[in-house]
């Protein structure tokens, strides 16, 4: 069995052109390649060194790099460094945090909206990604999937100036409200916390739905049946079996959520208006201005990322999960 | 579940798509309207948006930036994910974990931090605002995606291919081009797309990386900011097709790669 699978992996790429072929047996047979692979790998050990060095420089120079430099930064008392001048350690930056209101507020605005936001959005998807998994043929669910997924691909900004169209003092809803006599001028929903939520719930509602789907999806029919025969209405077959099978999903997709939906910046800024400045603004506010300021942008984006990974990481646990697979 | 709710159910998921369409079918036809403000009833309906923008060729220039950008990033983050898959996909080590969730990290970061920390980075590493600073750190982001998908497709991988390459006297450097490579294929293309599309959408690290000259969705939001035109409705729906078929393109190409494995 292995060995037909084998042939029939192989025959492909040979079949595809023999000239690589002669290309790749030269490969091998030159002295000089010989010689230096020899070397290489010469033990599984070496081998391993080998494959392993790229990966982890990338992860650590690229990956943890730039976190490390922004928590570093984040103690300086200024940067970029002025030549001739050696930069002071301090704890100055952070402290400007907790010294204003007006940083202080938008930061819990961003935490409370991010919270809230979540919440909706799981209430919003989960009877779609209910219907979607347990309620659609199989060989159609690909095909009302697909219509979900094709709006998610348009990006950020153009989704975000589709909904100012939708919302304007001109926009569709105010037609059709003015149209209908509901109203007779236009109802400013513009630079709201309203048109800011529906925004931000119109770009991360697929980030909730595609994990409740795929945790639905693996629930076996059998489960809700042996229930339904052990005497179970439906709502409680829904509480006791569904709803406790989705915790996976519930998890993936509120962390995914909540952790996008607090790193958006041009969305705020479209959407919303004075009174709904969140934390992102007012971090990009220290790198518009003079070099000076990005002590203590690095400072808040520290304070953020420390908050938003913690409260991450403390519900995961909640739900019984740690952070491997998240993306999965 | 009860008929009623079986119902409702459907309901609340063709609310959902509206939902999800409405606005952008309202931006395309926007872009139609014979006049420079933006707002409903449209009155008269024009091809002269559109036709602007094909002959603007400062837009043809920004959508060229992006392109280039998206298409270095892409590549970048396919040998850079393809070569992290394929050391923790088959090996086991000590702190495989670790480097498992340092992968992973720039895609849980939100977004503005990822910005942030990028550009303090590129100006600690000296690389000025501009092309390489934004293909650095749309690499940083679309690698924990490669791997994942490469990984997810290396573990179907039957450890005899390998084996039988091997024994026809491949050393491991062959093996991996003439077996795994050819086998990754589908995984790479479906990534690949992804990668593009996260690039070529990205706003907030164009936006925090680049210099004077924009990508397209930092000049979308430029333009915004100074009022709106159906301009930018036009601009908007070409960037929206082209990333639906590519999106369409990359599901078909996962779809059937998922497929080959069961």
């Amino acid at each position: 069995m292995a060995h037909t699978e084998t042939r029939q992996g192989s025959a492909e790429p040979n079949a595809a052109g023999s000239q690589r072929r002669s290309f790749w047996g030269a490969l091998l047979g030159n002295s000089s390649y010989d010689a230096v692979t020899r070397v290489l790998f010469k033990t599984q050990r070496r081998q391993f060194i080998i494959l392993a060095s790229f990966p982890l420089f990338w992860v650590l120079f690229a990956h943890l790099g730039p976190i490390l430099q922004m928590f570093w930064i984040s103690f300086l008392d200024s940067y970029p460094p002025t030549a001739g001048v050696e930069p002071q350690l301090t704890f100055a930056n952070w402290m400007t945090f907790f010294e204003a209101r007006i940083f202080m507020m938008p930061f819990f605005r961003t935490l409370g909206f991010a919270l809230t936001l979540t919440l909706t959005t799981l209430l919003i998807t989960y009877p779609v990604a209910y219907f979607l998994a347990k309620h659609v043929r199989r060989g159609n669910q690909l095909m009302f999937l697909l219509l979900l997924l094709i709006p998610f691909w348009v990006g950020e900004i153009v989704r975000t100036y589709a909904i100012m169209i939708l919302l304007g003092n001109t926009g569709a809803v105010n037609l059709i409200l003015q149209w209908l006599g509901l109203t007779d001028r236009p109802i400013p929903f513009m630079y709201t916390s309203f048109s800011l939520s529906l925004g931000i719930i119109y770009l991360t509602s697929l980030y909730m739905l595609l994990p409740l789907y795929s945790s639905l999806e693996k629930i076996p029919r059998n489960y809700l049946e042996a229930a339904a025969d052990l005497g179970a209405g439906p709502w409680r077959r829904f509480f006791r079996v569904t709803l406790p099978l989705s915790r996976e999903g519930i998890a993936s997709g509120c962390t995914l959520v909540f952790l996008i939906s607090t790193g958006y910046y041009a969305t705020p800024v479209l959407l919303g208006g004075p009174s709904t400045t969140v934390f992102a603004e007012t971090i990009a506010g220290f790198f518009h201005v003079a070099g000076d300021e990005w002590p203590v942008g690095a400072a808040f984006s520290s304070i953020m990322l420390i908050t938003t990974l913690t409260l991450t990481g403390i519900f995961l646990k909640l739900m019984g999960r740690t952070g491997k697979g998240l993306m999965e | 579940m009860t008929r009623s709710t079986r119902i409702l159910m459907s309901v609340i998921y063709w609310a959902f798509v509206v939902y999800l369409f409405v606005p952008l079918i309202l931006m395309v036809m926007m872009g139609f309207k014979d006049s420079a403000f933006i707002g409903f009833p449209i009155k008269a309906w024009t091809f002269e948006w559109y036709l602007g923008v094909f002959q603007d060729t400062k837009v043809i220039n920004v959508f060229l930036y992006s392109m280039a950008i998206a298409l270095s990033t892409t590549f970048l983050s396919l040998v850079i994910g393809t070569w992290i898959a394929s050391f923790l996909g088959p090996y086991k080590f000590p702190g495989k974990l670790i480097v498992f969730a340092l992968t992973c990290l720039p895609a849980v970061i939100p977004g503005i931090i990822s910005a942030i920390s990028l550009r303090i980075y590129a100006r600690f590493l000296d690389i000025d605002p501009g092309m390489m600073a934004i293909i650095l750190g749309h690499t940083v982001h679309n690698v924990p995606f490669v791997t994942l998908v490469v990984m997810a497709r290396l573990a179907t991988l039957p450890k005899s291919h390998i084996e039988a390459a091997r024994d026809l006297g491949a050393d491991s450097i062959v093996a991996f081009f003439r077996v795994t490579l050819p086998y990754l294929r589908p995984a790479l293309i479906g990534a690949g797309i992804f990668c593009m599309l996260l690039s070529f959408d990205d706003f907030v690290r164009a936006f925090f990386l680049g210099s004077y000259q924009p990508t397209l969705p930092v000049l979308i939001f430029a333009k915004l900011r100074s009022g709106m035109s159906p301009e930018i409705n036009a601009i908007s729906t070409v960037v929206l097709v082209m990333t639906a078929i590519l999106g369409i393109w990359a599901e078909r190409s996962m779809r059937r790669m998922n497929k080959g494995t069961e």
